[in-house]
This record gives structure tokens, sequence and C-alpha cells, in this order.
């Protein structure tokens, strides 16, 4: 009897691995941990499908799943894609849309696309009016300050000596500066702290990002807007309203000069990227930061939760999103698979469970309205006001390129051998013309 | 008799089908597409358009400044290499626990470019990193060792020198150890003191070791990649982009422009080429491998 | 006068020893610190409290996750490398050998095919890594181990021919002649006389092929995808993230990453000690 018992179990066990459809999907190493959990939640409820999960560094994911969908390879069958790259991947990606008409009973009960953001739906799912990523990891930039230490009643007092006002959270740029001085030891010999904040230009991507923080504080003020038009969401605040280069401007130049201004109260800023400014808020040697949705975590642990602040970015935040999405090259039982995975992990019970779990940044109103989720999180005001503000880089398929000859430009010119003038900007911009063939 | 000759050359054919199809293909490739647009992030057709591609290298000022870089990288990095790994050689020769210390000595030609990338990163650090550390007890203020022109290049010269002295060194001192001790002996009892040796009987037999060395430093201080991909990533600016990064980011991580990046390469080869073949000449290579002069 | 140059002797060698073996140093201790004690001023040069928690992960696995919180992963990758490294070793040494007596002894194909060999070292390869991924995806090799055999073999063969050639000049022709005399055929006199003869250079060569192949990493990462496939210096690009740079368990990975290599290649440096002459030196 028990006999019989183990052979139909094993013989069921044999049907259930070799009858499953394999996927596999690729992703920043960002969301491994998440999306392996959830596809261990996934291959529960559903045991005819197999889901692997293959973490592969920035850097590198962006090239190779754009070798593999231009040579029609199908190695992974679903991924995350940083929506930067959205322009120069949307070939190879699924239409969602068409998909969801054609198979919409394969959806999660609690599949509610309006439940996104519609800003985050916009720019981590639509590409020329068809949906093919669905938002995953809603990252963006918090400014994350030592409430200790803006709170202290002495250093309160010492900074309206010093500059005739309360030390406040700073809400622009110019603030950040002032409050930055005061925490610089160099400038003033009685801060706790060695300097006043972290920032990161490195040679990286990094430095692309943190240009908008600026930028976007004097390209989106009303007076911006009245020059350059209202920014979109394929093109992003780099561009005009009618797709011309925007940097080469009295914005763009004035964002620059911040940048420099701020320098001096930063440890090393040009040879530190996201992991050393971590890293220098982490064991006090700055009273403020810049940084994603994630690090929290890790400040949380070592400082302590009632000694971080968490407000959302003086000037202008930047977004930082990955969305999941389909292989178009890949046979309809795999894609039918791999729909139900990404509906899955992107459906409202997953979002809330990869915040909670993970701190994988929501993506839906019905999660950052979650009472749950605002009782656990400090996060969640700040990120709010952040997602309709936000900046956004472009989303065309030359961004990488763009991306990379405007770090170069602006590392120059922060490093001091380029001069920051309207010139190196205007060479700039044809050099941006070049790229997008114009 | 027919034997006799085939024989030879089966011995010979693994690598020469080995080179032949891993070798043929990918130059008769890069020919090929150095004159064409090819470029995965326009899409997968190519069209062919001439030289702009090799043009284009003349007014990419990160090309050139890439390829400074490399320059600095040869002229700086494998003379310190050289002059240091034959003066430990022979330094640690006849020391107490010699044995040791030369074996911890070899230690980092052996540590994965990657894995150094990520140890000298932490050493580096601005705030917390040893080598500041270091530099403090001298009272000398911290250096930007990642985020400034000169001591990026400086940084990523420092590496190389790390990683590839111990190599020079194994081979110097391979060779020191077959040099016979008789002809040493000979010297001292005419009287020669150390210098004297060294300059005439231990340098013109070492000297065609050097050469060899240096040829091999040449090649592989050209392809110099992963230590700048894992540290500064070329920056700041375009300051430490050695010209096979460069190379990397147009034809692979900034959305595969394989067009432009053949172009590049053949220049990198059509350099590497003149380069050691100046430097073949002056190991006289084919007398080393035993084809003309005279047979020893 | 001679007591103070000993004394300078010494301390020199100290230095030398300091500067190269440091990196090594802080690579392992940083592996066995834990989170707060990575970044210090001053830095902690022996860790106050060890712990195990950057291999085998630990609290801070809950909070991070296991792709970045340890080397729980790291397997596939090891055996990856070790596949690729051993069997670059074997196939480079045996090819190099039989190339290189080839051309030693029977000149076959002239200078120009020695030169051309050695030259092919000249490759760098990064101009080989576009069109050898456009072959390996024609030929369904992309993320296999052979797609890493084959090209590294490429890249170490040309070293190899070069020094078994300068090395099998140095055995005196005599002894091959003897063997013939006693009725070996080439293959024969090959394999029973002049292998176990040249036994340094062929090891030298092994152990070379094994460090060059284990550290490569330009071709690991275009002709790989995943765990299939990837070697171990790919796996550490995973601890570098868009939030957290994990610097302990990437140390521990980097140790994973080294000392196999290391540990190997210090057991059989007496073969590299007397095996990479290049034949160069000539009493």
């Amino acid at each position: 009897m028990v006999r019989k018992f183990l052979a139909i179990v094993l013989v069921l066990l044999v049907v259930a691995v070799f009858g499953a459809v394999k996927i596999s999907v690729l992703c920043s190493p960002d969301n491994a941990d998440a999306l392996k959990w959830l596809a261990g939640e996934f291959m529960k409820q559903n045991p005819d499908i197999q889901v692997e999960i293959v973490p592969l560094s920035w850097e590198v994911l962006y090239p190779k799943l754009l070798q593999d969908l231009r040579s029609q390879a199908g190695s992974f069958e679903a991924f995350t894609y940083d929506v930067m790259t959205t322009g120069a991947v949307s070939f190879g990606l699924e239409d969602l849309g068409e998909f969801m008409k054609k198979y919409a009973s394969l959806l999660p009960a609690d599949f509610d696309i309006d439940d996104f953001i519609p800003q985050v739906l916009e720019e981590s799912g639509k590409w020329q009016g068809k949906l093919i990523g669905l938002p995953f990891y809603n990252n963006t930039m918090l400014f994350y300050y030592r409430r200790d230490l803006f709170e202290d009643p002495k250093l309160k007092q010492a900074f309206k000596e010093k500059y005739g006002r309360e030390l406040t959270l700073p809400v622009t740029w110019e603030e950040v500066k002032e409050i930055a001085e005061f925490f610089t030891k160099k400038f003033n010999k009685n801060s706790p702290t060695e300097y006043g904040i972290a920032l990161m230009f490195p040679r990286t991507h990094t430095l692309f990002y943190m240009y908008l923080l600026f930028f976007g504080e004097y390209r989106n003020a009303p007076l911006g807007i009245m020059k350059h038009g209202a920014a979109d969401l394929e093109y992003g605040e780099y561009f005009t309203a009618d797709h011309k280069p925007a940097f080469n401007s009295e914005e763009g130049l004035k964002a620059l000069e911040m940048m420099k201004k701020l320098m001096p109260y930063s440890p090393d800023p040009l040879g530190s990227d996201y992991g050393e400014t971590i890293e220098y808020f982490n064991q006090g040697l700055v009273a403020m930061v810049p940084q994603w949705t994630g690090p929290y975590l890790i400040f949380k642990s070592t400082i302590g939760t009632d000694k971080v602040g968490i407000i959302p970015m003086p000037g202008r935040s930047v977004s930082g999103q990955w969305a999941l999405a389909i292989n178009k090259f890949i046979p309809e039982d795999k894609k039918v698979a791999a729909f139900k995975f990404i509906t899955f992990a992107t459906s409202k019970w997953a979002d809330k469970q990869k915040f909670l779990r993970f701190a994988v940044a929501p993506a839906r109103m019905s999660t950052l309205k979650d009472p749950e989720v605002r009782a656990a999180d400090p996060r969640v005001p700040a990120l709010e006001v952040t997602y309709v503000s936000q900046t956004h880089r472009p989303r065309i398929p030359e961004e990488p390129r763009l991306e990379d000859i405007t770090v170069e430009t602006f590392s120059k010119i922060l490093a001091g051998t380029l001069p920051l003038s309207m010139d190196t900007l205007n060479d700039l911009a044809k050099k941006w013309q070049e790229v997008l063939g114009k | 008799m027919k034997n006799k000759r085939l024989v030879p050359w089966l011995m010979v054919l693994p690598v020469l089908v080995l080179f032949l199809s891993m070798t043929i293909y990918p130059f008769a490739f890069m020919i090929w597409s150095s004159f064409r647009q090819y470029d995965l992030s326009k899409g997968a057709e190519t069209r062919f358009i001439g030289l702009a591609n090799y043009f284009q290298i003349f007014s990419d000022s990160t090309a050139i400044e890439s390829f400074k870089f490399t320059a600095k990288l040869l002229a700086v990095a494998v003379p310190t290499e050289l002059l240091l790994g034959i003066g430990i050689a022979f330094l640690i020769r006849g020391v107490r626990g010699e044995k040791i210390i030369r074996s911890s000595l070899l230690v980092p030609m052996m540590v994965p470019a990657a894995v150094s990338g990520v140890a000298w990163k932490m050493l580096y650090n601005y705030a917390f990193g040893p080598v500041n550390w270091f530099l403090s007890l001298f009272g000398i203020s911290k250096i930007s060792w990642l985020g400034d022109m000169n001591y990026a290049q400086l940084g990523i010269i420092l590496i190389d020198v790390w990683q590839w002295t111990p190599f020079v060194f194994l081979m110097i001192y391979a060779g020191l150890q077959s040099v016979p001790q008789d002809l040493i002996d000979a010297a001292r009892v005419d009287g020669a003191d150390w210098g004297r040796v060294f300059l005439h009987v231990e340098f013109p037999l070492l000297r065609p070791l050097i050469l060899v060395a240096l040829v091999l430093r040449i090649i592989d201080c050209l392809k110099t990649f992963d230590i700048v991909f894992m540290t500064t990533w070329g920056g700041p600016g375009a300051a430490t982009h050695t010209y096979s990064f460069y190379v990397y980011k147009v034809g692979i991580s900034f959305g595969w422009n394989i067009g432009y990046a053949s172009a590049l390469s053949v220049l990198l080869l059509l350099v590497s080429m003149l380069l050691v073949n100046i430097v073949f000449r002056l190991v006289r290579m084919r007398q080393q491998l035993g084809f003309g002069g005279e047979e020893r | 006068m001679k007591v103070i140059l000993r004394v300078l002797r010494y301390i020199v060698i100290a230095t030398c020893l300091i500067f190269f073996l440091f990196p090594v140093y802080w690579l392992v201790i940083t592996a066995f610190k834990p989170s707060n004690e990575w970044f210090t001023w001053p830095p902690r040069f022996w860790p106050t409290q060890l712990t195990f928690s950057n291999f085998l992960g630990a609290k801070e696995t809950e909070v991070f996750g296991g792709t970045t919180g340890s080397i729980e992963n790291i397997f596939p990758y090891l055996r990856n490398s070790i596949v690729v490294g051993i069997s670059v070793s074997l196939i480079a040494t045996v090819i190099s050998a039989s190339a290189a007596y080839a051309i030693a002894r029977y000149k076959v194909g002239g200078a120009f095919l020695a030169e051309w060999i050695i030259s092919i070292r000249m490759l760098p390869p990064i101009v080989s890594a576009v069109p050898l991924y456009v072959i390996f995806s024609r030929l369904r090799l992309i993320n296999t181990w052979w797609a890493l055999i084959l090209s590294h073999l490429v890249i170490v063969v040309p070293l190899g021919v070069w020094l078994l050639i300068s090395f099998f000049r140095e055995i005196p022709r005599e002894i091959d002649e003897a063997a013939y005399v006693d009725g070996a055929s080439t293959f024969q006199t090959f394999f029973y006389v002049i292998f176990p003869l040249s036994a340094p250079g062929l090891a030298a060569v092994a152990v070379l092929s094994l460090i060059q192949s284990w550290g490569e990493f330009l071709l690991a990462l275009v002709l790989t995808n995943d765990a299939r496939a990837q070697t171990l210096p790919i796996f550490l690009g995973r601890y570098i993230t868009g939030w957290r740079v994990a610097w302990g368990p990437l140390s521990a990975a980097g140790i994973v990453t080294m000392l196999p290599v290391v540990v190997f290649a210090i057991l059989a440096q007496r073969y590299l000690i007397r095996g990479l002459t290049f034949g160069a030196v000539k009493g």
C-alpha cells in the first residue's frame, strides 16, 4: 500500500518536473531576493511552471539583454530592465496590452492595472502607446539626514546665531549649502560631523542621475518651464518640450554651479559612488545624504530609526525605476508562463509584500495607502510626494550613449579640466545632436 | 620518409586548427564590420559606410585620451615593474627566509584582477582607506585616489605595478637560478665585487630574459581592462580610460556599436603589432626560437 | 658599514613584503569583519569581533537577503571556474607541448609559423570578444564551458608554445636521436623521452595557463549568461548594487575566487622557477 502510494507520488513528481514549463528571469542584483521569494510563492501556486531567477550586475545587464533580443536567441523569458533603456530594448518586448486582452482570465484576482501610480505606469510600462512592461521596482531618490543633529537644541541655537535663521529641513539646494557648511568641521570647528553632506559625482551613470537632482529644481521652476516647456516621460528633463537639449541654458549652468559649490562640504565627491556615500553617512562622517530608497535598511540597522530622518529631495528627485517584461522572441507557452509570473509579481499582494519584506519600493497606490505599510515604514510620506514631482531620465533608444558622453563632460567640469561655461555645454549639446542624428 | 614530414605537422595541427578557427573569423569579421554601420542599439542590419568609422576616431576625444593613458601606463608602469622585479630578485637572493619571502612576493600575480580591483578600491577609500591612513602618519592630508585626475592615474598605475612586478620578479629570479655558479665564482676569484659581477656576468646573461619579460608586459599592458572596470570606471572625466576599456564601452557596454568598435580594434591591433614587431627585433626573436642565425 | 647595509636590505625587503601582501591581507580580514567595521577611521588592522556571517549569512541576511548577504550561491561558479581552469590548463599544456616540439625539432612552418603563433598573444581579448560572441551564438555555445575553454586557450597557448620552444631547445638532440636508434617513433620519443624530461616546463605552462584562465574577466563577461557557465570573477559583480556595496561578502567571495589558484600556484612554484627561464640564460 505504502509502496503503491510512493510510486504514485513519484510518477506525479516526474510529471511535475518534466511537464513543467521552465522560464528564467534576468534581473539586477538589487531585486534578486524579492524575485526569488516571489518565484517560490508563485511555484507553490503553479507547480507546472518553474521559475529561475538570474541576477546580473547592472553594467552587464543592459548589453546582455540588448544582444539577446537582437539575436532573438531567447535565453531569458522575462527580465527586469532599467526604464532608461526602454527605447533601446522596446523592439524585443511583448505587447502586454494585447496579451491581457487575449488571456484576461490569467490575470491574478487582485491585479488592478488602474491601481498603479499613473506616472509610474506610464514611465515603467508604456512605450509609444503600447504597454510593454509592468512597474516592479519603483525606485527614487530620497534625502536622508541625521535627525538627532537637526533637533539638537545647542546646534539649533548655534545655527541661528551664525545664519540668522532657524535650522529647518532644507527645501532648496541653497538651503542645503548653508546647512552643509554648518556641519563641516573645516568651516565650523564645533560641527559634530566632519562633513555636511555626502555627494556622489563619479564617472559612472550615477552622475547622470545626480545632475537631475539639481537641474530639476531650476528646469522645472515656473521660469524654467516657461523657457523649456514641460518635460515628457519619453525624453525627460534633459530635453525641452520640443525634444532639443535643455541643459545648455542658464538653468543647466546653474545646476553645475550649485554642484560645484557643494563639493567643499562633501568627502571626495568625485571619487565616491553609492557604496561610499552610504558608508560616509553610516559611520557618522556626514549629516546629510541623497540616496535611493534601499539604503534605509542599512541606516536603520546601524544608526537607528530615531536618528535617521527622511524627507523628499530638496530641488527635485529622480526616478530610477525598473520594470518587468516578457521576451517577444519565445514560444507562446513560455510567454504565457512568463505572463503569469510577471502579473503575479506585480499584483497588489506582491507589491505590498515585496516592500514590507525586501524594501522594494512600491508602485501601487493601494500599497502607499495601506495602514500596515504606513505604520511599518517612515519612507512612505516622502515617497508619495516624490513619485509625482520627480524628474526623469530620457527613455529614448540613444539614452545609454547620451549618458556616457554627458557624464564625461560633467565629470571634467566638476574636476576643473573643462571650464564651467555655456560653451562647454553647447559643445555637449552638439555631441548630443550627433548621437541623435539630427 | 613521408611519415617523417607528416608527423611534425600532425603535432602542430591542434594548435593550428584552434587558432585558425578562433582567430581568422574574428579577424575577418572585425575588418568587415569596421567598414560598416553595425550598431545593435539601432538594429541588427548593417550597411557599408566606407572609412567613416575610421575617420570618427580622429575626432573622438575619448578615444584619443584613452590612447594617451594607455601610452602612459606603458611608459610608466612597465619600466617600473621591470626595475622593481629585477631589483627584488637580486635583493632577496641568499637572504634568510628566501623561500618564504619568494613565495609571498608571488601572490599578487595569482590574484585574479577582478579581486585585486576590489581590494584596492577598499584601500583607496578616501575617508576610511588604509592608504590615506598610512599617509596621514606622515602628515599628508587625505588624497582622492579615485576622484582626482592625476592621483586616479597614479592609482591605476600602482595597482598594475602591484599585480605584475611579481611576474617580472619570478622570471628574473628563475633566470638567476640558472646562472652557473662557477662563472660567478670565477669572477669573484678575479677580485670582482658584487657590482661588477652583476654588470659583467649576470646582467649580460639575463639580458634576453629581461627582454622577454618586456615583450610580455607590453603585450599584456595594452589589454588592461578589469582593474579599471572594477575601480575608477575610467574616471574622472576620461583620465583612466584604457584603450581596451574604451573599446569595451563602445562595442558592448553602451549598446554594441560593433562597427565603430571594430575600427578602434583594428587600430589597436596595428599599434600592438608595430610595437611588438620592434621588440621582437630587439630580442632577436627568431634566433631565440631557433630560426636563422647560428644554431647553438 | 656592512651592518648598516644589511639592516637596510632587510628594511627594503620588509617594505616590499608589506606592499605586495597588504592588499591581500586587507581583503582577507574584511571578509571576517562585521559590517560596522568594514570602514572605520582609523582603519581596524585586525578584526575585533571575528565573524563568519559574510560567508554563511546571518541575521543580516534576513535584512539584506541572500544575494548580497552571504556567499551561499557561489558553488556553481566555483565549479565552472574549476572545470574551465583545469580543462584549459590540461589542453593547453598538451597542445602547446606538441606544437612546440614540432617547431623546435623539425622547424615546421619555419619562423613564420612560430612567430604567428606567438603573435596571437597580441590580440587583445576585447578585439575578439564581439566576433566570438557572434560565432558562439551561431554554434549555440554561448553560456557553455566550451565557449570559455576555447577562447581561453587562444589566450594561453601562445605563451605556452613560446616557453616550451625555448625549453625543448635546451634538451640535447642526442637524447632524441638515441631514442630513434632504439626504434622509437616521433610520437613515442615525444611522449616517453621528451615529456618526462621537460616536466618543469610543462608544469610551468600548466600553472600559468590556470592562473590566466582563472582570472580572465572580459570574455567570461561577454560569453556567459548565468550560473551554468559563469566563472568566479563575474560572480563578484552582484555584491555591488544600486543600494548597497556588500564589502564583507564581496571580500569573502574574493577569497574563494583567489584561494584555489594561489594555493595551487604556491605549491607548484618550484616548477615555475625551473620552467620559466625561456631558455634565455646560457652559460
